[in-house]
């Protein structure tokens, strides 16, 4: 067995010499020293360095023989095997051997000196990540100026240099850009309008929202009592509320009692947010230990801490002013009318038989319902006050006679008119046949409206009579009405019928259509028109219990039946006019010949 | 001078006892911190009413905020912090594993601070950019715990500059091998010799799938004619020996990129987006008080 032994040096100008020469061992040593079959003058080989020796199948293996390894394909190893036909190259300190074998030649060993270059860092940076990605250096940098450009520099540019406005510019004129990106969240319903004029309201940079600017629009919203007493009521901030309100004076906030303090906006898009019932009860918990004068009991949360009700009514004949009694127990009220309510709601009897008779085209059923008398408000909160001509008449009829086909009706509430009818009744003679009314009762098919009636008011040559007897207790007067006299003449009592009764607080039939009427008043039992059918303070607590009560069907807090401001000139949801000197918005345009989305418009641009 | 080398030894075997992870450091201190810090905050955040609800307006929100972004500054430090060593209390293992420990912290500490009020908004911007920052984190500490076992595995005892280098001598004998072949077989081997290791997309980098791998259409060229017997020395059989040679090289160079990438594509994210994330803080906060 031989080996090829193939050197290639370079001559100073670069020309390769080649020579070959062959071995004929079947091992070859490799080393500095020169008795080395193959001697490479370098010294980062060893005296000797490696053995290659050939093996059974025409394999070769080489062993290092000292201490060093070598490089079999690139690989630092001691010992390896090659097969020379697919060929291999070792490497030396700066010499390469390659291995080659053609057909049954020898094996080749082909040696060239390379400069050894040091490890390229070049190569090395290709595994890291950065050959692949742009810089991270590179994406900070430009992220970091989008943002602050985007979302900062933008905002305070334009808002600092938004264009001056007069009147009749239109809404988006000197808008300030981008800062839709600062909203928190929506602006509640009422507020929508001002939902791109972040200025209206933050009217000067790094000024809390003031309750100057709220008044702008909300003018006539009136203070909850006088300062010194709201102060008085409130008593000391507790230690951590003084500390909370000390913070909040350093950034520039109003202090308590801002309308900001019990408003918060930015709450999402709906309704805004009721004001939480703790604002309440932090002062009306425990009032009357600091505002010993008030008549207000104390009220702190409606399920466990609520006065009882009271309603304002009269309670006696012949008051002229109503006053406030409470719910509790069986309260009793003087109105000056009869009307047991039982008698009229009752299913059967002469009421019912009444209401069955005038039938379905005058709108009744089989008997008399709440509605038949009571009719709601337009907007379904209340009811409209009992009208006797309306309500009563249908059956009550004050027809007190007929001529020819035409009946005459008294007037209902003018007691003068009425005895001059009645007295100027006799002074016409008329046929007993046609005096059908005055003949007394007759089928009751044929009472209704314009129909018959029948009425004892005497006979026609008795009118003063007639007269008496109609405001007697049994009289067509003093049937609903209580007689009196009045300068020696006989009257009836004045009617008090109030058709509000709370005074602090309010209450809305038409949140409460999909109950009957008689779950909250007791009419269908009571029979006396005394009986005060307003519910008590525990008949609303079958449902409604504090705004943290959630067992309860319907969870509720004070502002659920009260406001804070009191209400004053101003409803609620229309606008007043600003005042034309307005301090946060001067130059805003004139608010008596334009509307209020003119003002809104306005609101927070910057004037000439 | 005799009880130098004692007192060297006893200081070595501190050190190396000592040497435990930045996850583990002095018993987890760090991860106890920020524990009770993470259960103070929900406890106050249920205890503490603030009305109507939740959000960064309220004092409770603003102190949340407080705390939130004192601490994104401050672990956005561990980026000036770590380029100075130094040993002791605030030795960069101690400061490293507050960073991680207080970084999740803050997923509740913002969270609660944004009273789950989210929308399109600067203010949201910042919140995303900081889950962004936190949750690459909670990646880079779980490549870091797991994968740099697998890259020595795959390195077996290689540096990365043997593996170029084995390369290219796979490369040599492959062109010298190549000679004899006709016009279209050795553009093939060109093809393959021509193509960079490194070039290519972070896709192919991170899955570890190269698609266009010139070595595997050349090597796919050769391998389909199997007429001869293994062993023989015909150029192609040679220039087939050598591709597989040089595909199961740049296998274990990919496997290494693969790892690699894994390792540090989240630094990619969670710097830039550390960034990002204190130029929206400041927007956030200056928008706040400009509309006040």
């Amino acid at each position: 067995m031989a080996f090829l032994i193939r050197t290639i040096d370079l001559t100073a100008d670069g020309r390769e010499i080649i020579r070959d020469r062959e071995v004929a061992q079947e091992a070859l040593t490799i080393g500095r020293a020169a008795e080395n079959d193959i001697h490479l003058g370098d010294l980062a080989v060893e005296q000797s360095h490696a053995r290659i020796e050939q093996t059974a199948g025409g394999k070769l293996r080489i062993e290092a023989t000292g201490t060093l390894g070598f490089l079999l394909d690139g690989r630092v190893t001691k010992s390896g095997q090659i097969v020379p036909h697919e060929g291999a190259e070792l490497g030396f300190g700066s010499y390469r051997l390659v291995i080659s074998q053609n057909g049954d030649e020898a094996p080749t060993i082909t040696i060239s000196q390379t400069e050894r270059a040091a490890q390229s860092s070049d190569d090395l940076a290709g595994f890291s990540l950065a050959r692949t990605l742009p810089s991270k250096r590179a994406t900070a940098w430009l992220a970091l100026a989008a943002i602050l450009a985007l979302f900062l520099a933008v905002p305070i540019y334009s808002h600092l240099t938004r264009s001056a406005v007069s009147e009749g510019t239109s809404t988006r004129d000197g808008a300030v850009m981008m800062d839709a990106s600062w909203s928190t969240g929506a602006l509640s319903q009422a507020h929508h309008s001002l939902e791109d004029n972040c200025e209206a309201c933050h009217a000067e940079p790094f000024k809390s929202v003031q309750d100057t600017t709220c008044l702008t629009c909300h003018q006539d919203i009136a203070d909850h009592a006088d300062k010194p007493r709201q102060l008085t009521g409130r008593g000391p901030l507790s230690k951590g509320d003084a500390l909370q309100w000390a913070v909040a004076k350093q950034f520039g906030k109003e202090g308590p009692g801002s309308c900001t303090t019990c408003h918060t906006e930015h709450e999402g898009a709906g309704r805004m947010e009721p004001t939480a019932q703790q604002f309440c009860s932090d002062c009306h918990g425990t009032m009357d230990t600091r505002l010993t004068d008030t008549s207000l009991g104390n009220a702190a949360d409606f399920g466990t801490s609520h006065p009882q009700l009271q309603a304002v009514l009269f309670t006696a004949p012949g008051q002229t002013k109503p006053e406030r009694i409470s719910l509790a127990g069986k309260p009793k009220e003087y109105s000056g009318l009869k009307f047991p309510h039982e008698m009229h709601m009752s299913r059967s009897g002469g009421v019912a038989r009444m209401a069955g008779n005038l039938g379905t085209k005058a709108g009744y059923g089989s008997s008399l319902v709440c509605a038949d008398c009571h009719t709601p408000t337009a907007d379904e909160a209340g009811f409209l006050p009992v009208d006797m001509e309306e309500d009563c008449e249908s059956c009550h009829s004050l027809v007190y006679d007929k001529v020819g086909t035409t009946f005459r009706t008294l007037r209902h509430g003018d007691v003068e008119q009425m005895r001059a009818d009645l007295a100027a009744l006799d002074r016409v003679p008329r046929s007993p046949a046609g005096s059908g009314i005055l003949r007394g009762r007759q089928r009751p098919g044929q009472y209704s409206r314009g129909g018959l009636y029948y009425q004892n008011f005497g006979r026609p040559t008795r009118s003063l009579v007639s007269i008496n007897r109609a405001l007697s207790p049994n009289g067509v007067c003093g049937e609903c009405h209580v007689p009196t006299t009045t300068n020696g003449k006989p009257d009836v009592m004045p009617v008090n019928l109030r058709n509000h009764f709370l005074s602090n607080g309010w209450f809305n039939h038409e949140a409460h259509t999909q109950e009957k009427c008689t779950t909250c008043h007791k009419a269908d039992t009571s029979k006396s028109s005394s009986d005060v059918l307003l519910p008590p303070l525990a008949t609303c607590r079958t449902c409604h219990m504090g705004e943290d009560d959630k067992t309860a069907d319907v969870p509720s807090g004070c502002a659920m039946c009260h406001s804070y401001h009191p209400k004053g000139a101003a409803k609620n949801g229309t606008i007043a006019r600003a005042s034309p000197g307005g301090d946060k918005h001067p130059g805003l345009p004139n608010k008596d010949k334009q509307g209020i989305n003119a003002v809104l418009a306005m609101l927070g641009r910057k004037s000439d | 001078m005799a009880s130098l080398p004692n007192e060297q030894n006893q200081r070595e075997r501190r050190q190396s006892s000592d040497h435990e992870s930045f996850l583990s450091h002095k018993k987890m201190r760090w991860l106890k911190i920020a524990l009770v810090l993470c259960l103070i905050t929900v406890v106050s955040y249920f205890w503490v009413d603030v009305t109507p609800r939740h959000n960064g307006g309220s004092w409770y929100g603003y102190t949340l905020g407080t705390i939130g972004a004192l601490l994104i500054v401050w672990l956005s430090m561990l980026g000036i912090r770590k380029r100075n060593f130094s040993a002791g209390r605030w030795s960069l293992k101690a400061w490293t594993s507050a960073h991680v420990y207080l970084g999740l912290a803050l997923i509740v500490i913002g969270t609660l601070h944004t009273g789950f009020q989210l929308g399109w908004n600067v203010h949201t911007l910042a919140y995303a950019l900081m889950m962004l920052v936190i949750l690459s984190g909670i990646y880079g500490v779980a490549v870091y715990a797991t994968l740099p076992a697998s890259l020595s595995n795959n390195s077996r005892e290689m540096t990365r500059g043997e593996m170029v280098e084995a390369l290219a001598a796979i490369d040599r004998q492959l062109q010298a091998a190549a000679q004899p072949l006709g016009r279209d077989e050795s553009d093939l081997v060109i093809e393959a010799l021509a193509q960079s290791t490194f070039n290519w997309g972070i896709g192919a980098r991170l899955s570890g799938h190269y698609r266009k791998c010139a070595t595997n259409r050349a090597l796919a060229y050769f391998a389909d004619d199997w007429s001869r017997p293994a062993g023989s020395d015909e150029p192609k059989d040679k220039v087939r020996a050598l591709l597989g040679r040089r595909k199961s090289q740049l296998d274990q160079i990919r496997r290494h990129l693969r790892i690699r990438a894994l390792l540090e594509v989240w630094l990619y994210l969670h710097i830039p987006a550390t960034i990002a994330l204190l130029a929206a803080l400041t927007a956030h906060v200056v928008s706040v008080f400009y509309y006040w």
